[in-house]
């Protein structure tokens, strides 16, 4: 039988290799924003885990606002990226550091 | 009664406020007759409240009007005392005021300031009565501080005059440091007696006998003591005596009133109002009895030297002010308060008089371009001759009363020093005799050396200034003869005044005294009487016979002349020492402790030191944003492995 | 073993798999179509547990708009490869050292006994006539009604957002500045020149 624990480290070791992701790809924002994304699917496995075994819908419904607004924040990641793209020829991220201190 | 009070004292104030605020409109006359009217009514109102107290022995008067103050169980309120002290003082000021009141109307008359001077001179007496008639400590200094406040703007009525500003400045900031010590002295009042009502204090003197202050100072001679710094201050006692010749800046009036006959008295009547406590400290009375022979002594050698008509009245006053000083630390308070009132009358006189001559000689007052005025100012000359010869002590006129009483109860008092006191108040005799006949022969005998052009118009001055003059001259002749008795032996002082048994000069001096009469048949085998003659022919001697052998002295002691004529350095060692230092001290906080510390050190340091930390701290920010990611990531990953190892592994249950 | 355990692993092994290809991947075209495979498997497990509509929703919307448009991001940009590859083994160590400590963490807590089965059972499986839309909406529209639109209007929000920021074209309509235009002078349009007229021999 799969107990809830499975589950939980499951999501915890994508989490992490999501976090992995953004260590080794960091100069590419468009792999940064899929790393989120991966990030985002460990969590929400993790939420739904929570609501199936305690059978409270909650878990669900939270899922359901976060996928929302992950879609709202990729649109806006991209239309950001686009406009950076065209202002200076390229991803690269270290051109990217204007608000040094 | 109470109203009979209210109205003495508002009367004059009412007038000055009128005055004050709308003299311009309405015009000279009606401006002093105001004023007149008001210092009047409080004229006859004191001497039917002296009728009342004295003469009738009415009751003492003791009663809160307003309470001003409440703080915790301390009461401050605004009442009056009106016993026999009071009421003579009430006599005396009230008089005096109204004479320089009548006597204003003619010398002021040129002046622009007419009215102003006016409205000061009516708040300075309702100043003065305030300060005589309080029953607390803080109402008397409430009455202090005024009539040093309106001394202040009328010294330097002339505000155009540099000298008269600088001579206001100076009276005021000495009045401060005399003040200072009072109300230290008052400090201490309420802290042992827990009250600053008179009454209060008084009935709890006892208790105050055996404790001390700061180690093994008594507590009560501490008190004394600074009371008395309060005195010096306002009476002029040396070391604080350096501004009242710089007070004869202001228009001769308020020197009459103020500087000789009314403010300067106040340090003498505040310590016979406190004799009470003075009774209690040997010490403290010891003090007072020397600096007042020194200031009697000293001062008294300098009015020798002066060229300037009121400066020598003017050191008269010192001296004069440092045998009543005298008197009060023998403990005859009476005596003081006679001499005081004596005083009053013919130091006002002589101080007019010589406004007379100013005025007359187109204000002229170096005395060696006067000479022979007699023939053409006689009303002025009479009544100066009658003025100087109650000064120095003639017998039978007012003064010879006072300051024989005065030696006579330093010779019987037992307190330390008094044998150098009784030698300093002497030779102060010889001195006062030398300096007054030699203004008088100076100014009024001898050839004249005044100006061509002045002695053309020379002539009396106008009535309005001469009246005053005769109505002063009846008391300096008269009153010391009907008052003496009654006034210090007679018991009319006896309730305002406290004398410990221990202290006896007072009854000695009863027990040795006879009559009035007796005292001027006897007074010709006294000492002090040949002083006077004495200093009577010196002044002959050296104005009117061989004048040139003042000049020939004055060249041979030269070393003694220059210290008379710098007047012992005094104005120069507070120049060096206090107003030198304080601007010294002022610049070194300036530039250290403003400038370095607070600008550079607090201010702009800190913001450099906020400037070098975030040196430091700006780097962090270095704008890549997979640097911020990497920072939150391994962040997260301690506080995890920080919050596993704090809880010790519970969760394995 | 249960079917349901053999199906857990089977698609968990796809997860973590996949996740791993798509953070090493050389091509990000190729790592889209990785993380599209990675969210597949996810929504697989979420079939396993019971949470159906979320898990067609997933498909249907993640991978169907958002991936899409990944997709059509990383086609529509040059991305250049050297740049890419760079500093790719940097970091490596690091980034593994980090995550192995996470996990190390999480698996220490995670398997100290809270979560088991025997604290946590196994709940009920419902009936096939257990409909999960409707428990959803059951709960999305009576209690967490206010949320659902305030999502609503967040997503608006990212349109508008989205729009604005990459449109391009300048409105070319004819606006008129009016403080200007009544600020203008006479010498700012008309300017007086001097002109000699041409002698009438010449212009003949």
């Amino acid at each position: 039988m799969i107990a809830l624990s499975d589950y939980l480290i499951l999501s915890s070791i994508v989490f992490c290799i999501g976090l992995a992701g953004i260590f080794i790809n960091r100069t590419n924002i468009i792999m940064l924003l899929m790393c989120v994304e991966l990030i985002l699917a460990a969590v929400n496995t993790n939420f739904i885990a929570f609501s199936y075994f305690s059978g409270d819908l909650a878990g669900q419904i939270f899922v359901f606002f976060i996928l929302t607004v992950a879609a709202a924040e990729v649109a806006i990641g991209l239309a950001i990226l686009t406009l950076m793209f065209r202002s200076r020829g390229s991803i690269d991220i270290d051109v990217t550091n204007t608000l040094k201190g | 009664m109470l109203n009979t009070y209210l109205t003495i004292v508002l009367a004059p104030l009412i007038g000055s406020i009128v005055v004050g605020l709308a003299g311009n409109r309405l015009g000279r006359t009606l401006s002093h007759s105001i004023t007149i009217l008001g210092v009047t009514i409080s004229t006859v109102l004191s001497l039917y409240v002296f009728n009342h107290h004295v003469l009738n022995e009415g009751e003492i008067f003791n009663q809160n009007i307003y309470t001003w103050i409440q703080i915790g169980g301390l009461n401050i309120s605004f009442g009056f005392l009106v016993d026999n002290l009071t009421s003579v003082m009430l006599v005396v000021v009230s008089f005096v005021s109204l004479m320089v009141h009548i006597y204003t109307i003619g010398y002021m008359h040129e002046d622009e300031g007419y009215t102003k001077f006016f409205s000061y001179i009516s708040l300075f007496t309702f100043a003065m009565f305030t300060l005589v008639m309080s029953n607390n400590f803080m109402q008397l200094f409430f009455g202090w501080e005024a009539v040093g406040l309106v001394s202040y703007l009328l010294i330097g009525f002339w505000h155009h005059k540099e000298s008269a500003i600088e001579a206001n400045l100076k009276a005021f900031i000495v009045n401060r440091v005399g003040d200072f010590g009072f109300l230290l002295g008052i400090a201490l009042v309420l802290m042992f007696f827990g009250t600053l009502d008179y009454a209060e204090t008084f009935s709890q003197k006892d208790q105050i006998i055996g404790l001390t202050l700061f180690g093994d100072f008594s507590a009560i001679t501490v008190i004394c003591l600074l009371l008395f710094v309060g005195a010096m201050g306002k009476s002029a006692q040396v070391p604080l005596h350096v501004w009242l010749p710089g007070s004869m800046e202001g228009p001769t009036p308020i020197s009459a009133l103020i500087h000789a006959a009314t403010m300067v008295t106040a340090g003498i009547f505040m310590v016979s109002r406190m004799s009470p406590l003075f009774e209690l400290s040997d010490v403290a009375l010891t003090v007072v009895m020397v600096i007042g022979a020194i200031t009697a002594l000293f001062m008294g050698l300098l009015g020798i030297v002066q060229n300037d008509i009121k400066k020598v009245v003017a050191y008269s006053t010192l001296s004069q002010l440092g045998y009543m000083t005298v008197a009060l630390g023998v403990s005859a308070y009476s005596v003081a308060i006679f001499h005081l009132m004596t005083h009053a009358f013919f130091k006002a006189l002589l101080f007019l008089a010589a406004g007379s001559v100013i005025v007359a000689l187109h204000h002229e007052q170096d005395i060696r371009k006067m000479g022979g005025l007699r023939k053409k100012m006689p009303i002025t000359y009479i009544t100066s001759l009658l003025g100087t010869l109650a000064l120095i002590g003639f017998p039978g006129f007012a003064g010879f009363y006072s300051k024989d009483m005065i030696i006579e109860a330093v010779h019987y008092s037992e307190l330390p020093f008094s044998g150098w006191v009784y030698f300093a108040v002497v030779l102060g005799v010889f001195i006062t005799a030398f300096y007054s006949m030699r203004l008088l022969f100076l100014v009024f005998h001898g050839e004249s050396r005044v100006d061509k052009h002045t002695e053309e118009h020379l002539h009396e001055t106008a009535p309005s200034i001469t009246v005053p003059l005769i109505l002063l001259a009846i008391p300096s002749v008269v009153i010391g003869y009907f008052t003496i008795d009654p006034m210090l032996f007679g018991g009319w002082l006896d309730n305002g005044i406290y004398i410990d048994t221990s202290h006896e000069s007072v009854a000695k001096l009863k027990h040795h005294f006879h009559s009035a009469f007796s005292l001027i048949s006897h007074s010709v085998m006294t000492l002090p009487f040949w002083m006077m003659i004495g200093g009577i022919a010196t002044a002959w001697l050296f104005s009117l016979y061989r004048t040139e052998w003042a000049d020939v002295i004055q060249r041979r002691f030269k070393r003694i002349n220059y210290v008379l004529v710098s007047l012992y350095g005094f104005d120069r060692f507070n120049e060096i020492i206090f107003v030198r230092g304080a601007l010294k001290l002022g610049n070194l906080l300036w530039k250290i402790s403003d400038m370095a510390i607070i600008d550079q050190l607090l201010v702009n340091g800190s913001a450099r030191f906020a400037r070098f930390v975030g040196s430091f701290i700006r780097p962090v920010q270095t704008g890549y944003v997979y640097h911020y990611a990497f920072f939150m990531i391994i962040s997260l990953m301690l506080v995890l492995g920080w919050v596993l190892v704090a809880s010790d592994y519970s969760f394995y249950s | 073993m249960e079917f349901t355990s053999v199906l857990f692993y089977i698609f968990s092994f796809f997860f973590v798999t996949s996740a791993v290809m798509m953070i090493t991947a050389r091509n990000t075209a190729k790592a889209a179509l990785l993380l599209i495979l990675t969210f597949f498997s996810a929504a697989c497990l979420w079939l396993l547990l019971e949470a159906e509509f979320l898990a067609i929703t997933l498909i249907l919307i993640y991978v169907g708009a958002v991936m899409v448009l990944f997709m059509f991001v990383i086609k529509m940009l040059d991305t250049d490869k050297s740049t890419l590859r760079a500093q790719f083994t940097r970091y490596l160590p690091l980034g593994i050292f980090v995550s192995i400590v996470v996990i190390a963490q999480m698996v220490l807590v995670l398997n100290a006994g809270q979560f088991d089965l025997e604290v946590i059972g196994v709940p009920e499986r419902h009936d096939a006539s257990y409909s999960n839309i409707t428990a959803i909406a059951e709960q999305l529209y009576t209690v967490y009604v206010y949320p659902f639109e305030l999502a609503a209007i967040l997503l608006l929000i990212a349109i508008i957002a989205a729009i604005t920021l990459v449109h391009r074209n300048q409105p070319r309509s004819k606006k008129q500045n009016i403080s200007e235009q009544v600020n203008v002078q006479a010498k700012d349009r008309i300017r007086f020149a001097s002109i000699k007229p041409k002698s009438s021999k010449e212009s003949k």
